[in-house]
């Protein structure tokens, strides 16, 4: 097993040292076969990777300690999710995991741009296939994942640390891989249009989604790892500034950056060097990110240690890149000319370069800060460190420029925006600025910077308010829709900009949330049961400190009541203390938190006397957080729509009957509400009447209704009613004797006559018919759906004195024009 | 032309000025030595009162806990060299005996006073979950 890995992991080296000969030599050559070799050996190396992959996963499954890899990172017991997340969990296999979605994402953009972009290929193959060699290489020469034990092999593995077995940990590094990786795919078409000289703005067209597609992973992963930090850590926050955060936060400015100065090349013909630089940038960035965590150069507390050795290959990977790529970018530089110069200070184009300034500032600020320690280290043997402290004095305010600009940039028109549009533009967002500062001075807030980032996040959304109505009503008269099939309408015809709107949107929710922490309070409390203490307007009461076990950890658990201002109890919260089996010295914290829009109640118990029956409880209150991963689920609806072609939409609107668009609007908007109600995370301590003594006898009791007739049917495990204590009890007793859970299912179904006992219909039988009915009623439905969509697109308004929807194209290229005017 | 290349120079001039002054001053206050405890224990004397992060690991069963509190004693050590720590706060899960830290707070002869949460213990991106003694070894 583990030389079929190495077998392939050498092979794929071999076979991409191919595609990059062949696809230079092919390039210079002019000749057509052998860059169709080379394309074709580039989706070799990814499908040996695919294989090399299924290798080690099934490695791990299958428990192969004589791999070294697989031992120190899994064990027989883990369960089979994090078996296999655990292919990413050390360095060699992430590097691995690196090199096999690198080839993946080539092959696909390759596949993709093959014929729309017939110049640029051959060197995108060269550059992706140089790159997937550099990782092959430091895996094949020095972290290799199947190397294996010289002498006997352990029967068992070391285990994963109980901390990574979550959900958050399993998911949120490969959405940062696939940020990171994705960046190379803009960069490899930014070096392809450098090499063949292709330097119009074909290349940009290429990687627009990809870059969007990879910055939303990048936004993803990072939001990923805060809401980790946030529920698992236990220290009420979610953003240090470690260098390990700091590295994934790097290379996602500059990519921020550049998604937006490619608008200017795209439009005016401007800042051509700089984007090209940028991609160059950016990609650098996540190799410098990839360096900073696997080498061990700064102190991290979660590093992956200390590496001199793959430091210094990465050394010398990333000043060779950086000399090759920018001495490409000089000796192009007369291609590279602006079309335009800048008109005005005061034009769209202006206010994109002052926010590529900050950003790119941003990165280097955050690069510079992180390797301070490094650099101090090197200059004068004196480590030197910088702290939160310092990085949020200066991005505070850095945010706070980036607000400013979020919502300047869209009221300014291109190439210049004159004196009296830019008063008509202004007024009302300032307005909202002025009016939210005021309020918050009035009432008494003093928190500077928060006041300041609440009054821009009203002036940011004073401008797309603005925006988005403007355009809904010249859409409203050209179309004579009513207002909100015409807002669906704009956003469906120029997705990419409302797309971006929404997006900002979201950013100004995330930084409200960022603003809270401004007004956020901890308190360390020392209870013993019957004790209370009072927090802001919670009153927290502890009832007791229990100790339970469910077979694999022993729970610690405290019982505490949450009041209000009028005594009224609001909640029960269980904090806790959990000790794994074979991981005792290595206790996780849970945490207990109470959601709400406003605020959160954030409850830890770090120590605690079972003999003194005292709990050390730390109590957090965090205002407005939760807005921080609502706004991003806004940003992610956002890029959603920015990313969707071009027609898809447009059709199917322009298509439908007026008044559809709003009336299926409310439609979801009624069936989001729901969803978001049942969706909302419920902090739930088990009450200790439910408790059961083994994980068995909970599973069945929940395949069980209660049937007492005085509750609502909720499955036995879950109802508080004495009737189902003592069949929990009974289940309990039969388990013990010895039952499968189908035969103490079964004796309930003949007990009580029927299969109502049951919580959820059998998988057999009728029950079957149970199961499928959601499946063919949503088949059926969108099928009806389809099937309409399909007949309305065929026929043709017919409704008297309404305007139909825009068939004319010169009446739609006059919109479209119109609404560029807006601009 | 040349106006343009002026105006280009000076601003970037004042843009550096104003940026490397910002920086020098808040750089003054929010920067720390890095050290492990064998390097300030040679000459302790010259640390007092310094902002310090601290290197080392955690001496095997030396963290002690006051009953009813959160305060803890603990010794640190490097390449031989013990320091005592204090520090009253919540400690990581990953705090225990042997484990890799790094403590923010000042020296003094008294020891090493760690700062609220300042207790950084290595996390578990390592991977490598040591064996090791466990939760405190003792009341003091």
């Amino acid at each position: 097993m583990a030389s079929l890995g190495a077998f392939l992991l050498l092979l794929a080296f071999v076979i991409a040292t191919y595609a990059v000969t062949a696809s230079v030599v092919g390039a210079r050559r002019r000749s057509t076969r052998l860059i169709e070799s080379g394309i074709g050996a580039f989706y070799t190396v990814a499908a040996l990777m695919t294989v090399a992959s299924g290798v080690i996963i099934y490695a791990f499954v299958a428990g192969d300690y004589s791999i070294r890899y697989v031992q120190r990172y899994s064990d027989s017991v883990q369960p089979l999710f994090y078996k296999i997340t655990s292919y990413w969990g050390g360095l060699d296999g992430s590097v691995m995991f690196w090199v096999f979605l690198l080839s993946l994402f080539g092959s696909v953009a390759v596949k993709i741009n093959r014929e729309s972009h017939r110049e640029l290929i051959p060197y995108v193959v060269a550059v992706i296939g140089a790159v997937e060699m550099f990782f092959l290489f430091l895996m094949i020469i020095h972290n290799n994942p199947f190397a294996t034990y010289l002498t006997e092999s352990p029967v068992d593995g070391r285990g994963l640390n109980p901390l990574l077995q979550n959900f958050y940990m399993a998911i949120h590094p490969p959405t940062m891989y696939l940020g990171f990786v994705g960046m190379t795919i803009p960069f490899a078409f930014g070096m392809a249009a450098l090499f063949s000289g292709h330097l119009d703005d074909s290349w940009l067209r290429a990687v627009r989604r990809w870059t969007m597609i990879s910055w939303f992973f990048l936004s993803l992963g990072l939001i990923l790892g805060m809401i980790w930090a946030y529920e698992e850590l236990g220290w009420g926050g979610y953003w240090g500034w470690d260098p390990v955060e700091n590295a994934g936060m790097l290379p996602w400015f500059t990519a921020t950056a550049f998604l937006h100065s490619v608008m200017v090349q795209e439009r005016r013909g401007m800042l051509r060097v700089w984007n090209v630089s940028l991609v160059i940038i950016t990609f650098l960035l996540t190799i410098v990110g990839t360096f900073l965590t696997r080498s061990g150069v700064v102190q991290s507390v979660h590093a992956f240690g200390e590496d001199p050795e793959l430091a210094r290959y990465f050394v010398i990977f990333m000043i060779s890149t950086t000399v090759f790529c920018f001495g490409w970018v000089i000796y192009r530089l007369p291609f590279l000319k602006a079309r335009h110069e800048l008109d005005s200070w005061a034009s769209k184009e202006a206010a994109f370069l002052a926010n590529n300034w900050v950003l790119l500032f941003s990165a280097l600020f955050i690069l510079f800060a992180t390797l301070f320690p490094t650099l101090t280290e090197a200059i004068n043997g004196e480590r030197l460190t910088v702290g939160p402290p310092f990085f949020n004095r200066w991005m505070v305010p850095i945010g706070l420029i980036l607000l400013v600009l979020t919502g300047t940039g869209p009221l300014l028109a291109w190439r210049k925006s004159t004196l009296s549009s830019m008063k008509d533009q202004f007024l009302w967002p300032i307005v909202c600025a002025l009016v939210v500062g005021g309020a918050l001075v009035a009432i008494g807030v003093r928190v500077w910077s928060s006041g300041i980032c609440f009054a821009l996040c009203a002036y940011v959304m004073g401008t797309l308010g603005q925006e988005i109505i403007r355009g809904a009503n010249v859409r409203r008269g050209m179309t004579g829709t009513d207002v909100v099939t015409a807002m669906i309408g704009l956003v469906a015809r120029n997705k990419r900009r409302y797309g971006g709107y929404i997006i900002h949107v979201g950013v100004v929710l995330m930084f409200l949330g960022f603003a809270g922490e401004g007004f956020s309070r901890d308190v360390q409390l020392l209870l013993k049961p019957g004790e209370e203490a009072t927090v802001g307007k919670f009153t927290l009461h502890l009832d007791a400190i229990r100790v339970t076990d469910d077979g694999q950890k022993q729970m610690v658990t405290g019982h505490i009541t949450v009041k209000d201002q009028s005594g009224a109890v609001i909640d029960q919260m269980r904090p806790a203390k959990w000790f794994f089996r074979k991981h005792e010295e290595e206790p996780t914290t849970e945490v207990a938190i109470r959601r709400s829009i406003a605020e959160d109640l954030y409850i830890v118990m770090p120590a605690f006397e079972i003999e003194e029956q005292t709990a050390s409880v730390e109590v957090h209150i965090n205002p407005l957080v939760n807005w921080i991963w609502f706004g991003f689920g806004i940003l992610a609806i956002g890029t959603g729509i920015a990313l969707l072609p071009e027609t898809a939409v447009s059709f199917a609107v322009a298509k439908l009957p007026v008044e559809a668009v709003t009336a299926s609007f409310l439609i979801g908007a009624l069936l989001l509400s729901g969803g978001i109600a049942r969706a909302q995370h419920v902090e739930t301590g088990q009450d200790p009447r439910l408790q059961l003594t083994s994980p068995e006898a909970r599973e069945v009791s929940h395949k069980l209704a209660c049937w007492c007739g005085g509750c609502s049917k909720l499955p036995v495990g879950q109802c508080s009613c004495g009737h189902c204590a003592i069949e929990r009890t009974n289940i309990d007793g039969m388990l013990k004797a010895g039952k499968t859970e189908a035969q103490i299912l079964d004796f309930y179904v003949a007990t009580y006559g029927g299969n109502q006992v049951l919580s959820e219909p059998p998988n057999s039988g009728s029950g079957r018919v149970v199961w499928l009915m959601p499946i063919v009623v949503g088949t059926g439905g969108f099928l009806t759906a389809a099937f309409l969509a399909l007949r309305w697109s065929r026929r043709r308004p017919a409704l008297a004195g309404v305007p139909g929807a825009i068939e004319d194209p010169d009446m739609a290229a006059r919109l479209d024009e119109e609404l560029r005017n807006l601009d | 032309m040349k106006h343009k290349a002026v105006k280009i120079g000076l601003t970037s001039l004042v843009l550096t000025l104003t940026f490397g002054g910002l920086l020098y001053t808040t750089m003054a206050e929010g920067t720390e030595y890095y050290k492990h405890v064998d390097e300030v224990m040679v000459q302790p004397g010259e640390w007092y009162g310094k902002k310090l992060q601290l290197h080392g690991f955690v001496v095997p069963d030396s963290i002690m806990k006051r009953k009813n509190s959160l305060d803890y004693q603990f010794q640190v050590q490097s390449n031989g060299q013990i320091v005592n720590a204090t520090y009253t706060g919540i400690v990581p899960d990953t705090f225990k005996s042997d484990s890799e830290v790094v403590l923010k707070g000042t020296l003094s002869e008294g020891g090493f006073h760690v700062q609220p949460n300042g207790v950084m213990a290595k996390c578990p991106s390592k991977y490598e979950a040591k064996p090791g003694g466990a939760t405190p070894s003792g009341p003091y």
